[in-house]
């Protein structure tokens, strides 16, 4: 148990999919013009992860590692097929104005990575531990980005007017170079936090080791 | 070898067909409802427009004055008893691409409200066309396509002028009010060939002010 | 629309890096120096073309009329992966020189984004095959321009003093927001 939770642990600081590891980053800083397309990425993201991963870890010892690419091209664009088709029938709007992002999830390195580096060699309690934390690593920044961009660029908080009347939206956090400036940020901040974190366990350690002697 | 190359393209050819088939699935349950997506879209706006309307029937033989200004449905209103006017689904070129309008026009000959049903723009630029928390007059609350509300079609429908334009969007405001002015001044003139009027003709010149006002703070 | 505008608009105004913010990991990734950046540049650019020249026909006389629209992604990723393929082969095999100058790029191509979203947008925007041609060559020169511009930036920035939060990838992405913001000036280059 503590096994799974320091895998799931892993993906949300250490080795955030965005700002550590830097994969899948286009679709992160595109959507993340409002707090409501950055949870429905998410989510999107994640279901598609998730399984992905799950069928991968189930079906890993059939897979002849030839055609393991292929394979894996396949289940992924599957489930990514399956997203775009609920989202475009069940949230239209969600689905407008994530346009071409959607579908790119099946690009989305996150996933081919973690289904190569991770999902291809373990069992099923790990996967769904790693899967989860990925992606709500993944989530947790892109809803950061978005707070952020939609309260300074537009004033609103998913679509709720939460800044004062007199206040004057900054029309560049909402414009694509706005997303790339506050992206800057977010990764000199998670360096930042992950030195910090690095320091305590550190001293922490020391003080254990001083202890025990 | 060669046994080998068939079991991997027995591999392959298994996962893509079973790809293949949950999709089909996934797909043929979403599929009628994504389909009528547009329509459940439209409707609802159509309702929104004339909410006191209970017939919507559609019309042919509404004619564009300019190419780039494309109907693709029209629409006569009627309660049970009376009409009501007349919209239009509308599609135009603006910035990024086509954009897609419904706008609603009242007996009085003034335009009851327009929906941005479809719009490919840059976000935080002109996608504020369809942004329910973007407000061109921030005191008044009006939205780029909110202050249309109770135009009248003889306004002379200038960018900067009399219409307000979205911030450092200039060419997508004047395309959509192109859009919107063409649309409405063929919704006219269908409805004057028609003879369709309103039951009391003399509130046409009196009412001006305070519906405009009205149906802005509204909207 | 005519050609040039579509072409203007994909290069410059809607920039597939610095606007659309697509394939941002090859332009983080291969831009530590310009030679390397062109390479990659130029290799997108001949796959996105193929690749447009190849997924525009297959959706139009084979998806549509099969009713199979909603294979869409698996095709199309499919028909880019295994094109990446061929063209690997080919170039080994028969061009050598450009195979060596190209080659090492060619494997990273399957998973940029750029290329599968160009094909996407080609049919969303229900573009014909001349304008989507015209679209996937503004487009990816927009990806070529984008990535020799970072990598020239990046040369600079070696030798700068930067400040010491930002250093590292913070730096290029603060850097890409000006870039960006001088694109902006593009808009109204259309009317």
């Amino acid at each position: 148990m503590k096994k799974l939770y320091s895998v799931f642990k892993q993906g949300i600081i250490y080795e955030n999919p965005l700002l550590m590891l830097m994969i899948g980053l286009c679709s992160a800083i595109a959507v993340t013009t409002n707090v409501s397309n950055g949870i429905g990425m998410g989510l999107a993201m994640t279901f598609v992860l998730l399984f992905s991963e799950i069928i991968i870890s189930l079906f890993r010892k059939v897979i002849p590692s030839a055609v393991r690419i292929p394979v894996f091209i396949i289940v992924i664009a599957a489930f990514t097929t399956m997203v775009d088709l609920v989202m475009k029938a069940y949230f239209p709007d969600l689905s407008k104005s994530m346009g071409v992002f959607i579908p790119l999830i099946v690009v989305n390195c996150i996933i081919m990575g973690r289904v190569e580096a991770f999902a291809s060699k373990q069992k099923l309690a790990a996967v769904i531990a790693d899967s989860l934390g990925m992606g709500l690593g993944y989530t947790w920044v892109l809803i950061g980005i978005a707070a952020v961009r939609e309260l300074l660029g537009n004033g609103t908080f998913a679509g709720l007017q939460v800044m004062p009347d007199s206040f004057q939206p900054i029309l560049f956090f909402i414009l694509p170079p706005g997303g790339f400036f506050v992206f800057g940020l977010f990764i000199s901040f998670n360096i930042w936090l992950k030195k910090r974190m690095e320091v305590t366990a550190r001293a922490r350690e020391l003080a254990a080791r001083k202890e025990a002697a | 070898m060669k046994k080998e190359m068939t079991k991997l393209g027995i591999t392959l050819a298994l996962f893509a067909s079973l790809a293949c088939a949950s999709l089909a699935v996934v797909y043929s349950f979403t599929k009628d409802r994504i389909e009528r997506q547009n329509e459940i879209q439209l409707n609802a706006s159509l309702k929104e427009l004339f909410p006191e309307a209970t017939v919507f029937e559609p019309v042919e033989g509404l004619a564009s004055s300019d190419p780039g200004v494309k109907f693709e449905a029209a629409y006569a209103i009627r309660t049970d008893s009376a009409p009501l006017g007349m919209a239009v689904k509308a599609k135009g070129q603006s910035y990024g691409g086509d954009a897609v309008l419904l706008i609603g026009v009242d007996l009085r000959r003034s335009i009851v409200g327009v929906r941005v049903m479809e719009l490919k723009d840059t976000p935080g630029l002109g996608a504020n066309a369809t942004n329910p928390g973007y407000f061109v007059d921030k005191a008044k609350k009006l939205t780029f396509p909110g202050q249309f509300a109770g135009k009248y079609l003889t306004d002379p429908f200038e960018v900067k002028k009399d219409v307000i334009a979205i911030t450092a969007s200039t060419i997508t405001s004047r395309s959509l009010t192109n859009i919107i002015k063409k649309t409405g001044d063929a919704i006219v003139a269908y409805m004057d060939q028609m003879a369709v009027v309103a039951p009391a003709a003399g509130e046409t010149t009196d009412n001006v002010a305070a519906d405009s006002q009205n149906q802005a703070g509204g909207k | 629309m005519d050609l040039v505008k579509i072409f203007l608009l994909a290069l410059l105004v809607n920039n597939v890096v610095v606007m659309r913010f697509l394939a941002l990991c090859s332009y983080v990734g291969m831009t530590s120096d310009v030679g390397q950046s062109v390479g990659m540049g130029f290799a997108v650019t001949f796959v996105t073309v193929l690749a447009t020249a190849a997924t525009w026909p297959i959706y139009h006389f084979v998806l549509v009329p099969l009713n199979l629209t909603f294979l869409q992604i698996l095709i199309f990723i499919l028909v880019i992966a295994s094109l990446v393929q061929l063209v690997e082969f080919y170039l080994k095999k028969n061009v050598p020189g450009l195979y060596s100058a190209m080659g090492i790029y060619l494997p990273l191509i399957t998973t940029n984004c750029a290329i599968l979203a160009i094909t996407f947008e080609n049919i969303s925007f229900k573009y014909t095959f001349i304008q989507s041609i015209s679209y996937s060559v503004g487009g990816s020169l927009g990806y070529l321009l984008a990535m020799v511009l970072l990598a020239g930036i990046r040369d600079r920035i070696r030798t700068s003093p930067v400040p010491k939060f930002l250093e590292g990838t913070p730096i290029l992405f603060i850097a890409t927001a000006l870039i960006g913001i001088a694109f902006m000036g593009f808009s109204g280059l259309i009317k």
